[in-house]
């Protein structure tokens, strides 16, 4: 049974910089406990934006609707447009998890600290995370600091950072980007596995639409049309 | 106990960057550390100058530049003062010299009156002296050749009469002063010996220690005159009384009135006047002048005194009177043994006194007195019958009392006299409570017309040099702490713009705005504080150094700071370092949380 989590409707982020404008257009999108949902599309297409909308860390221009439905339904719109930066804040902290590209590791702790840090801002002492980082095989980098690990390594420490504090939807931005095909395919797994078994939403933005095509229960792409030098207009399209 | 999460992070980054903060850490370190040491020389000094300046009584002393004349009361004033550690009369300095014979050598040596509690001599190794003592200066030691526990024979020597007189008195030395006390020759002798020995010198004699001599006797001395007159007075008369008489009121006045001082009647039909001098009494020129002003008008004048406490049995009144047969018969009394008022009386005419009826019995009778310095006790003769319910005596003996009050007089039961104690001083030797009642001390007496000589100028000199030396301190301290400041911008900024993204990833985990802000003033404070423990460290092994390199030279410590000053200097680097780190702190809630994700 599908239970809908996050929900846009008519959203549109307008981005100018250096005299060029960007538009990109989200006419719907839904997000269901448990889902995998990869983006594909190549640089430029608003891939990065439209992960900062779901992050809750851009306002976009115009929208519809913009929900996220928790015990409660909460309207992101409205916390937008009354500026309530500190519950978007809370949300985030609690129900969100971030994979950057390069692992988004904080280079001054440990692999454990940096585990700890997101329970810790959330208030909580985590027990789980050896015994996670034991599945993950990151169990003995545990006191390594980023800056010694590999890129496969720092992907699999960071997808448990993202976990570790339980959110709702991790949000991996070209997670498998700094390696190679084969330990793209364990990450892409890993995350597969986590979605199904803890019913946490993978958001999971690549540029290669081979390696998670097996995995994702949804895939989206982007339509992008230059309508004249200065304005690209692109928009998202369910594959 | 944990940390709280932005301070742990602020330690793990930095450590984490580890040789940075120590270089950063070192280059504070290396501008306090001197400032430290500066401001450790600059309060070591000041405080051994100011502590020998404190520890020398030579510094606290206020001597008059000039000979003046200062009663007993006087210095009975100054000594209630609590800025006055200690204060002594001296003598006039032709008047303390004297001859000092050992086996070795005559010679002249001044004599410097000491009492207890005097600095110049508990300060310089000395112990106070008493009778028969003296303790010498060290350069009179010297030149004598004598050592403590020695007996010099002393003579006091004086011209009188043009014959040479002396002396000889023995002084035992009980103590041989440093030299930083005097560098002349002196002896410090009990202030009772000096004052003997001037009093002797001076041709007077002192009958405790059978020095012969001539006797000062007590002046009179009254508080105004009662005149009475068979015709009044006109106005440029009773004007005519108060210029050069040393009197300066007249008032007419009334029977009763009169009566009230006298306790008897004034004639019917005769005017009466009150003169008084305010401040001062009058003495026996103003009595005579008065006389000389209303000769020929029959005036009956009567001295009288306001305050002279006479005791006696029964708690009788003592009434001053002296009158001619004539004066009484106008005022109808009985005529006074004693008779009329005698400038030149002495005590066997003083000491006569009418009882009222009821004692006549006894031949003699013992009267008390308040006077300057205690009690005074003496004998009157009963001379038989009082007119009234009082005891009368002559008016001349309450003038001696009178002058008593001012001025120590004593009754000397030998000679059956009234002598004056020594009245006047010439000069006084002062010390300050401390180096800083000196200004004040100074500016009292130049208000008083005493011209005196302090050490202000060098009390002067010492602020001049500590506000001097304040002054570069802070010069240098300001350049040190600007550049120090600049440093630590420089690094938590630049820190700042290379973690942009780690801070973008903190805010994306849901740490707030003014958590990250915090995270640079942290660190800033970390650092300071590390640069403190380097810089205290660095200012014990330079400050020892110093300290042991001049201890020879200078005996005491020469950089030294009170544990307060770290106290101070530690909050408020501080409070630099927080006002530092704000531009960085500030830089920080401008990274936004999506800068994290978008990396490009």
């Amino acid at each position: 049974m599908d239970t809908l989590v996050l929900e846009l409707k008519n959203v549109l982020k307008h981005r100018e910089q250096g005299g060029a404008t960007f538009e990109l257009h989200v006419q719907q999108l839904q997000l269901n406990k448990g889902q995998f949902v990869a983006v594909v599309g190549e640089s430029g297409c608003g891939k990065s934006t439209l992960l900062d909308i779901l992050a809750l860390v851009s306002k976009p221009t115009s929208y519809e609707q913009f929900n996220y439905y928790n015990t409660e339904v909460i309207n992101i719109k409205q916390l937008w447009e009354q500026q309530q930066e500190k519950t978007l804040a809370k949300l985030r902290r609690l129900h969100f998890g971030y994979v950057l590209q390069t692992g988004g590791l904080l280079p001054f702790l440990t692999v454990l600290q940096n585990l700890q840090l997101a329970s810790e801002i959330n208030g909580f002492q985590d027990s789980e995370i050896k015994k996670l980082a034991e599945r993950l095989d990151i169990s003995n980098i545990l006191n390594k600091k980023p800056q010694y690990l590999s890129g496969g390594q720092r992907q699999r420490v960071a997808i448990l950072r993202a976990i570790s504090h339980r959110p709702q939807i991790i949000l991996a931005d070209e997670p498998t980007a700094a390696v190679d095909e084969t330990r793209a395919l364990h990450i892409i797994e890993d995350f597969h596995t986590i979605a199904k078994e803890n019913g946490t939403i993978i958001v999971m933005v690549t540029h290669n639409h081979n390696l998670v095509a097996p995995f994702a229960d949804v895939t989206y792409g982007f339509n992008v049309s230059d309508v004249s030098d200065t304005l690209t207009k692109s928009s998202l399209l369910k594959l | 106990m944990k940390l709280p999460i932005i301070t742990r992070l602020a330690i793990l980054d930095l450590w984490h960057e580890w040789i940075l903060t120590l270089c950063m850490v070192l280059a504070i370190a290396a501008i306090l550390t001197p400032l430290l040491v500066l401001l450790g020389l600059k309060y070591g000094t000041i405080q051994t100058m100011h502590e020998r300046l404190m520890e020398d009584p030579v510094n606290r002393e206020i001597r008059p530049t000039r000979t003046l004349n200062l009663t007993s009361k006087w210095f009975k004033q100054l000594e209630q003062r609590d800025d006055i550690e200690f204060i002594i009369p001296t003598v006039l300095r032709g008047s303390s010299v004297i001859r000092v014979s050992t086996p070795k050598k005559r010679q002249l040596v001044d004599l410097v009156p000491t009492h207890q509690g005097d600095p110049l001599i508990l300060n310089n190794d000395g112990i106070i002296p008493n009778k028969n003592e003296c303790v010498l200066s060290s350069a009179a030691a010297e030149e004598l050749g004598v050592k403590t526990g020695d007996i010099i024979d002393t003579e006091v020597t004086r011209t009188r009469n043009k014959h040479k007189e002396s002396v000889q008195v023995k002084l035992k030395i009980v103590a041989i002063l440093n030299s930083q006390a005097d560098s002349l020759a002196k002896i410090y002798a009990p202030f009772e010996f000096v004052n003997d020995v001037e009093a002797y010198k001076e041709g007077r004699a002192v009958f405790e220690r059978n020095w012969p001599g001539g006797k000062v006797l007590p002046p009179l001395s009254y508080d105004g005159l009662w005149i009475l007159l068979a015709q009044d007075l006109t106005s440029i008369d009773e004007i005519n009384l108060t210029v050069g008489t040393g009197l300066t009121d007249i008032k007419r006045s009334y029977p009763d009135e009169f009566k009230q001082q006298f306790f008897i009647a004034s004639p019917d039909n005769y005017a009466i006047y009150k003169l008084s001098a305010t401040g001062n009494p009058i003495t026996v020129s103003s009595i005579n002048a008065v006389k000389n002003k209303l000769r020929g008008k029959a005036a009956i004048i009567l001295p009288f005194v306001n305050n002279v406490a006479i005791t006696t049995y029964n708690q009788l009144k003592v009434i001053g009177l002296s009158l001619s047969k004539s004066q009484t018969d106008i005022l109808g009394l009985p005529a006074l043994p004693w008779g009329k008022f005698d400038i030149n009386s002495n005590f066997a005419s003083q000491s006569q006194a009418l009882l009222p009826e009821l004692d006549k019995k006894f031949p003699t009778l013992t009267l008390t007195s308040e006077v300057l310095g205690g009690k005074i006790k003496f004998p009157v003769n009963n001379q038989g019958l009082s007119f009234n319910k009082n005891i009368i005596v002559p008016i001349e003996l309450i003038g001696i009392l009178r002058t008593g009050q001012d001025s120590k007089i004593i009754f000397d039961q030998a000679q059956k006299t009234f002598l004056s104690a020594k009245t006047n001083y010439h000069g006084f030797r002062l010390y300050a409570k401390s180096i800083d009642d000196v200004p004040n001390l100074y500016s009292h007496f130049i208000s008083q017309d005493i011209d005196v000589i302090t050490q202000i100028q060098e009390i002067e000199k010492l602020k001049v040099l500590n506000k001097g030396l304040t002054r570069i301190f802070w010069l240098i301290a300001i350049i040190g702490i600007a550049g120090g400041m600049a440093a630590l911008i420089a690094s938590l900024y630049a820190s700042v713009e290379r973690k942009k993204r780690d801070v973008g990833v903190l805010r994306l985990m849901g740490l707030s705005c003014l958590q990250v802000f915090r995270f640079p003033i942290y660190q800033a404070i970390i650092i300071v504080i590390l640069s403190n423990m380097f810089a205290i460290t660095g200012y014990i092994v330079i400050s020892s150094t110093i300290n042991i390199m001049f201890i020879d030279r200078v005996g005491e410590k020469i950089c030294t700071l009170p544990y307060t000053y770290f106290l101070l200097i530690f909050v408020i680097t501080i409070i630099i370092s927080i006002f530092s780190s704000l531009l960085a702190a500030w830089k920080t809630t401008a990274i936004e949380p999506a800068e994290a994700i978008r990396e490009e």
